[in-house]
């Protein structure tokens, strides 16, 4: 990319069931990072190892089909109904078409969307949090190992959005996948992360767990730390 | 004027519809072939859509009549008849298929190609599922043009032996013969509309709303 550094030494170990929390301003490179783990870019140097392997080893449309990810735009398909656009990795993987609408019924309503309702609208038809969750059920439709999200409930309310993360937090623990969040929300990192990486201008300034966040020194940290409300603050020890 | 001329001028009408059918048929049907199939591989290779496009742009700068008349002394694609008539409209029709092509591809949205690539979609799936139905739509506008258009120049194949509706035309302007003149251009403006309306409906099939 035009030579310019967008990622400098970022460098971190994820296991399964662990939810590592990209934490970081605007254009601080969470999307860049997410981008390079399903090999949509590659990096100019250093590498990067999924289940042992070096992806730059693995075939990129499996890797891909293999990885759950919800981009930031949602990007679902305008031609395609819903219910096409949640079934779109198992059609890729070739799975019949009775199984893969019965998955794309069993994930919407899991995402809080009715089925019936909905499942056979073109994506123009929906609200952006409606599309949103769309988005979260394709990713999730054909059972991966690793999960990347690009910010998966910012199109939520704030009820709905405390939904999506207890979802979250139950997918993880039942079927033990690893994920990379990006989030810009503190208080959505502290909910799901059981570590967080803060992201300073493409450098990783500080990882840490959610606990010892609040004695961060480092200033993005901080900077962030001092959006959460001061009650908010007070009662989380500050 | 007798019923035998009036007869005899509604066979010849009916004959060379039928042959200035098969004139923009044919022609057109290269062309689709030819201009989508360039529109797709240009959006692949930065080269080819250079070349193909400076191509098909002085095509179609050249004056159609004269187009037909540069081709006749060329060996093999050349000379008196239909076949060289068909060639002319093929290089005639591509610009507007081809440059639809292009552009219906390239303006899919960016995070909906993203979304397919991130999803695991080959090139060929890419192409298939998501670029050619959301192009769709302008690529049948290019046929459109390219048609409509084609049903035109075809007249101007009479010059070349190419048969077609301009026989009856240019026989007309040389008679000075206000009949037969109209008999070869009221078919010719009826198709021609009859085409565009075709075309119209089936744009209006794949509108994404
Ligand atoms: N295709 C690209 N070409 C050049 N620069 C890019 C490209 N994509 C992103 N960038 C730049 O890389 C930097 C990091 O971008 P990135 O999208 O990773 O940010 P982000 O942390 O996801 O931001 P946001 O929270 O706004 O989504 C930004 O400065 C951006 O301008
Ligand atoms: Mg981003």
């Amino acid at each position: 990319m035009d030579g310019r550094v967008i990622l400098n030494r970022i460098s971190f170990d994820l296991e399964h069931g662990e939810t590592l929390v990209l934490l970081g301003r605007s254009g601080s490179g969470k999307t860049t990072a997410l981008r390079l783990i399903n090999r949509t870019l590659e990096p100019s140097s250093g590498s990067i190892t999924v289940d042992g392997r070096n992806i730059a080893q693995l075939n990129p449309i499996e890797l891909r089909r293999k990885t759950g990810y919800v981009i930031q735009e949602f990007g679902l398909l305008p031609h395609w109904t819903v219910e096409q656009n949640v079934a779109l990795v198992p059609r890729l993987l070739g799975w019949p078409v009775e199984k893969r609408i019965a998955r794309a019924h069993a994930l919407l309503d899991q995402v809080g969307l009715d089925h019936k309702e909905i499942g056979q609208r073109k994506p123009y038809q929906l609200s952006g949090g409606q599309r949103q969750r769309v988005a979260v059920a394709r990713a999730l439709a054909a059972e991966p190992g690793l999960l990347l999200f690009d910010e998966p409930f910012g199109a939520l309310d704030p009820v709905t959005r405390h939904e999506m993360q207890q979802q979250f937090l139950q997918l993880r623990s039942r079927y033990h996948v690893a994920a990379v969040f990006v989030t810009h929300d503190l208080l959505e990192a502290l909910a799901v992360a059981t570590r967080i990486a803060v992201l300073d201008c493409g450098k990783l300034e500080l990882l840490t767990t959610p606990d010892k966040l609040f004695s961060a020194t480092t200033p993005t940290a901080k900077a962030f730390l001092d959006t959460l409300p001061r009650e908010a603050a007070r009662r989380a020890g500050r | 004027m007798d019923t035998f001329v009036i007869k005899s001028l509604l066979q010849d009408v009916m004959r060379l519809t039928a042959q200035h059918i098969v004139l923009v048929c044919v022609s057109c049907g290269a062309a689709v072939i030819i201009g989508v199939g360039l529109g797709i591989l240009s959006t692949r290779h930065r080269r080819v859509r250079k070349v193909s496009i400076a191509v098909a742009s002085v095509l179609q700068t050249i004056p159609s009549l004269a187009l037909f008349g540069f081709l006749l002394p060329v060996p093999l694609i050349g000379g008196i008849g239909q076949h060289t008539a068909i060639i002319c409209l093929i290089l005639y029709s591509l610009l507007p298929i081809l440059r639809n092509t292009i552009v219906g591809i390239t303006t899919v949205d960016y995070p909906v190609r993203d979304a397919a690539v991130a999803m695991g979609m080959t090139d060929y799936q890419l192409l298939r599922l998501v670029e050619l139905p959301l192009a769709a739509p302008s690529i049948l506008a290019g046929i459109r043009i390219a048609l409509v258009t084609n049903i035109g120049t075809a007249v101007i194949a009479a010059v070349i032996g190419g048969g077609g509706l301009g026989v009856l035309i240019f026989r007309g302007v040389a008679s000075l013969d206000t009949l037969e003149i109209l008999a070869g251009a009221i078919p010719a403006a009826a198709l021609a509309l009859l085409a565009d309306g075709g075309m119209n409906l089936l744009e209006r099939r794949f509108q994404t709303r």
